[in-house]
């Protein structure tokens, strides 16, 4: 029998207001810069920005690059660095929970390296790899890997101590116990992991694109603060909340899809 | 192995055991003077051995800039001068954030009208890294303080928020129902489980919001500064002094630490209930 849905009645006001909020949020900004009250040099009003959006998608002035091209590069940036941030980390954080070796070995290393902030990476990474797009993988891969060594890191060290002892009973071997009762009791975590990752990679990604690059959605915004267009700047600012938002929302629904079943 | 989680009882009585050469190789201790002895070794190896050619500077030239810059006036300031502008900025934008955005969280998780016209215009900002904002607060507040505190002040607002949002919905509805069987009021609701089972929660939140906080100083300071650590680290950068960059770096990463340290100290001063995770 399929689970009845109860229904939560709300009242109208709770309906309504978020609506409202918005559009006076919206209303009020579009107001502040048509009568004056910001100047129009400081901030574009809404309507500016929609506009500068439907021009940047084919006109390469005044920064060299369609937004199409400027999201594709901060992408591909992205999601190299992510991608090898996560084949490094999560393996790493995973070993490093269950053997004391790995751990004695790494940990001191990696508390060493996970105060300094990942822009601070920048100016090395201009020295080492120039400011292509290497230099910044690595700034992503540096930002996206803290995240998922602790996480996984975490997640084995809260694995069931009861199962633990149950596994040693019958007979497991370390890496039994590890293949086969740690790693799917710290998956919840790991994939909590991806999330944050990719919030830490995505806020990277724009300092490092914003210090030393010649595309991107940060040189975009860059670029808007340099030739004085406030258009641009805000225009790149939402490019930027607005991707980073999509690529968190598809995560989100990898995650349901592999986690269904596995209770959190 | 992992003996202290796969056993709920621990054996504390101490039997001793033979120094067998296993025993000493896997000693945690061991393994961690180890490990950092081979890490500064193969910098040093790869400096010396100019694999970047002239852009890693040795482990001992850091140490001596930094040491450097304490007597020597670099810029207009010594180092402490240089640490205390970064360190003076984030706590102030720290600062107005928690003070701003904690109460408003509660506040939110505790009045669904409050929540229903903030949380939409928050879900609006909070995808946007603060990092994007530097460019608009440099064209609205000039390349000053305000600009920078501003940049902070955004970027620890928004975890301050969320855990305290989370943390106040998060609390165990049988505390609110022991409350009620015993006769309190919403009012002792609020400040007698509320508040004590979110604090660890938002205390969770400013420790992020601080790691935030110095993100973002250094990305302020790494577009436009005439002091603080980023600074040094950006006049690095456009002098390319590998050793003044390092330095930089092992400054603003204990500065962040001990920050962290302190909010860590506090937090156990004021919630000792917090249950928190071994080891870790």
């Amino acid at each position: 029998m399929a689970y009845q849905k109860v229904e939560v009645k709300k009242p109208l006001p709770l309906i309504v207001l978020p609506y409202i909020s918005v559009i006076a949020f919206f209303g009020l900004w579009e107001m502040a810069v048509r009568t004056g009250f910001i100047p129009d040099t400081l901030l574009a009003a809404p309507s500016t920005v929609v506009q500068t959006f439907v021009d940047k998608l084919s006109n390469i002035n005044p920064d060299g690059a369609t937004l199409g091209q400027h999201a594709w590069t901060s992408i591909q940036e992205a999601f190299i660095g992510y991608g090898l941030s996560l084949l490094v980390g999560i393996p790493l954080g995973l070993f490093m929970g269950w053997f004391k070796v790995v751990e004695g070995l790494c940990r001191p290393i990696f508390e060493l390296i996970r105060p300094i902030p990942p822009i601070a990476w920048i100016p090395l990474t201009v020295f080492w790899f120039g400011i292509g797009l290497t230099g910044k993988v690595f700034i992503i891969w540096i930002a996206g890997i803290v995240p998922c060594v602790i996480n996984s890191w975490v997640g084995v060290r809260m694995t069931n101590p009861t199962l633990i002892q149950m596994a040693r009973t019958y007979g497991a071997s370390d890496w039994q116990i590890f293949k086969q009762l740690c790693i799917p009791s710290a998956l919840p975590m790991v994939f909590g992991a991806l999330q944050l990752a990719l919030t830490y990679c995505w806020t990277n990604l724009v300092g490092a694109e914003l210090l030393a690059a010649d595309s991107g959605l940060g040189y975009l915004i860059t670029m808007g603060g340099r030739v004085a267009r406030p258009d641009i700047i805000v225009l790149g600012m939402i490019c930027v909340g607005i991707s980073g938002a999509i690529i968190g929302f598809i995560i989100d629904e990898i995650e349901k899809k592999l986690l269904a079943g596995i209770r959190r | 192995m992992s003996n202290n989680i796969a056993n709920e009882t621990i054996d504390h009585s101490r039997n001793k055991e033979a120094w067998t050469l296993k025993r000493v190789l896997t000693n945690t201790y061991f393994l961690n003077v180890v490990s950092l002895v081979l890490f500064f070794l193969l910098w040093d190896y790869v400096a010396k051995e100019r694999i970047f050619h002239d852009s890693l500077a040795r482990p001992l030239d850091v140490l001596n800039q930094i040491i450097t810059l304490v007597s020597i006036k670099y810029a207009g300031s010594t180092l402490w001068g240089h640490i205390w502008a970064s360190t003076q900025r984030v706590l102030i934008g720290f600062f107005i954030a928690a003070v701003i955005a904690v109460p408003l969280g509660l506040f939110m998780a505790l009045n669904s009208y409050v929540n229903a016209i903030v949380k939409p215009l928050f879900d609006l900002f909070k995808p946007m890294p603060p990092i994007a904002w530097v460019t608009i607060a440099v064209l609205w507040f000039g390349i000053g303080e305000t600009s920078k505190v501003f940049i902070i002040v955004i970027g620890s607002f928004v975890p301050c928020l969320l855990n305290a949002y989370n943390g106040v919905r998060l609390v165990e509805p049988e505390l609110y129902d022991v409350i009620r069987v015993l006769g309190g009021s919403r009012r002792d609701q609020i400040f007698h489980v509320c508040f004590p089972a979110s604090f660890p929660a938002v205390f969770a939140g400013l420790q992020i919001s601080l790691s935030v906080a110095w993100t973002c100083v250094l990305a302020a300071e790494l577009t436009n500064s005439r002091a603080g650590l980023g600074f040094l680290i950006k006049r690095g950068m456009d002098t390319h002094k590998p050793t003044l960059v390092l330095g930089g770096m092992l400054l603003i990463a204990a500065a962040a630490w001990l920050t962290s340290q302190g909010v860590g100290i506090l937090e156990k001063k004021l919630c000792p209930w917090k249950r928190s995770i071994e080891n870790l």
